[in-house]
């Protein structure tokens, strides 16, 4: 069953350094409990996608549906989570994940049950008193994600949450990540330009070209779960996307030159 | 259990340590202002020196000490720090929502904003000739140049903060639902809270000086006023008295109510 669908979504941007075509006729359907993956080179307009299925952004052509309904701006069924983790100073861990919360109205008890229950999930209940700046750079996107899921939203947008974290934290998060995808069934979609990270994670792994914003390639991933990223299935076919995306990155290079 | 003994052994040392550091800062400072005074005896006692023109620190503190028994002094701070308070309270109320409204509407800010910048550049005690003129001889008068002097000040200050605020926090909060009335009580007031700081001191010591200022040429009651009596019976222990009257204060209001919301926002901010 579909569950977000684009429809001739198009995107420019006008810099200075140029015209950015960042989406360019994008027609895709994305299924209901589907955990997709997006990679490409850098400034390849994968972030775009996100903010215009979040709704930051409005397209400038072409129709964005969500369970058939046109996206008009944000909502809460989807929550995008950023490559910082962007929690408020002013806010403790537990004000923070109950942000949502509070602002759909929940009076603060209520709120803070929810939050508490969402902090032993990411398994940091014990410091939901503890100010922001005090958790390592893992356990602040742990609190992100807290955070993004205590509004249960039906699909969980995610722009390189994982990037800045080192590879210890980074695979405990998968596994966290899968696991809560596997239970609740949400669909996931997951911005990286790390390869393997996508095919360890996603049932579906989109390409998009360098610089015209199109989906290059697209790639079923039918690995069993729970997954591995040192699996050698996995490691053989993030060869093969690497492969491709490694035409995608010269291009640009050889552009410059 | 050695390892216990081995944390409590390095917990006890760091608070000692703690704990003679400031000692020890404390010291240098009892240190450097007493051989201060000491050198402003040794100065006076010169009988080169006239002591209507520089008295001697005994003198000063005598004077002082006089004025706070026969409560000139008090009445002076009472009513100088009445006059600040209430024209620094109108200041806030006023320059708080301003600053947060140009930060956000782009058309005040090129008009209003464009307007506070440029009277910032006017010191407020130039008001003071208009100020008498529209609202005579009285407190009203004093208040509009204490206002003048810190509302400005304020205003930019929270307006820089609202404008500098990282984009994303903006966007999280909206991703989370906020609507547009609470994206300002929950997200942009809070975290412009470091600079609403920065400006709300900046706002008191513009105030304090303008007052001060306003204080010393019309003459009335409080500590500028003091200074101007003193300066006419030529009593420099009294001008002296005055001004370390005045540093006090500045300097009370300065550790005591900002020291504490310093201390709120480094806790959560982790700055300092």
């Amino acid at each position: 069953m579909p569950k977000i669908d684009l429809i001739n979504v198009n995107k420019v941007y006008i810099g200075k350094t140029g015209i950015v075509h960042a989406l360019n006729n994008i027609n895709l359907t994305i299924d209901d409990g589907e955990f997709l993956c997006i990679v490409g080179p850098s400034g390849c307009g994968k972030s775009t996608f996100l903010n215009i299925i979040a709704g930051l952004t409005p397209a400038d052509e072409g129709q964005v549906l969500v369970d058939d309904m046109p996206v008009k701006g944000p909502g809460t069924d989807r929550v995008l989570m950023f490559q910082e983790p962007a929690l408020f100073p002013w806010l403790n861990v537990i004000q923070n994940v109950a942000f949502g919360l509070r602002m759909a109205g929940l009076l603060k008890e209520e709120s803070y049950d929810r939050a508490r229950a969402l902090l032993r999930i990411v398994k940091l209940e014990k410091f939901e008193n503890s100010w922001i700046h005090e958790l390592s750079g893992g356990m602040k996107q742990r609190v992100a994600l807290a955070r993004a899921l205590a509004l249960d939203p039906n699909v969980l947008l995610m722009d390189e949450p994982f990037a800045a974290l080192d590879a210890q934290t980074r695979d405990m998060l998968h596994e966290e990540l899968e696991l809560l995808w596997l239970e609740t069934g949400k669909t996931i979609i997951f911005v990286t330009h790390n390869v393997r990270e996508a095919v360890r994670l996603g049932s579906r792994v989109i390409l998009m070209t360098a610089r015209d914003g199109k989906i290059k390639r697209e790639y079923k991933i039918e690995l069993p779960r729970p997954r591995h990223i040192e699996d050698t299935e996995l490691i053989k076919i993030a060869k093969i996307i690497r492969d491709d995306l490694k035409e995608e990155v010269l291009k640009i290079s050889g552009e410059v030159i | 259990m050695e390892t216990h003994g081995v944390i409590k052994k390095v917990k006890e040392e760091k608070k000692n340590n703690l704990k003679m550091k400031r000692l020890k800062s404390f010291l240098t400072k009892i240190v450097f202002f007493g051989i201060l005074i000491l050198l402003w005896h040794i100065l006076t006692s010169v009988e080169s020196w006239s002591n209507f023109l520089f008295p001697q620190p005994k003198e000063v503190f005598l004077t002082l000490w006089q004025g706070i028994i026969d409560k000139t002094f008090i009445y002076a701070i009472y009513s100088s720090i009445k006059r600040l308070i209430i024209g620094y309270l109108i200041s806030i109320i006023i320059g708080l929502p301003l600053g947060l409204c140009l930060g956000r509407i782009n058309w005040l800010n090129e008009t209003i904003g464009a307007l506070s910048l440029g009277l910032q550049a006017l010191p407020s005690i130039c008001w003071l000739p208009l100020a008498v003129l529209w609202f005579g001889l009285n407190e009203m008068a004093i208040q509009f140049v204490v206002i003048m002097g810190s509302v400005l000040a304020i205003t930019l200050s929270v307006r820089d903060g609202v404008t500098s605020i990282s984009p994303i926090f903006l966007k999280a909060a909206r991703v989370l639902g906020a609507n547009k009335l609470k994206l300002y009580t929950h997200v942009l007031i809070p975290a412009s809270l470091p600079s609403i700081l920065t400006g709300a001191r900046l706002g008191w010591t513009f105030a304090w000086r303008s007052l001060m200022a306003a204080e010393l040429l019309y003459v009335s009651t409080g500590l500028g006023s003091i200074l101007m009596v003193g300066r006419e019976l030529h009593d420099m222990s009294m001008v002296i008295s005055a001004m370390l009257v005045i540093i006090g204060i500045g300097l009370f209001f300065d550790r005591l109510v900002f020291g504490y919301f310093e201390h709120f926002i480094s806790i959560r901010w982790g700055t300092k």
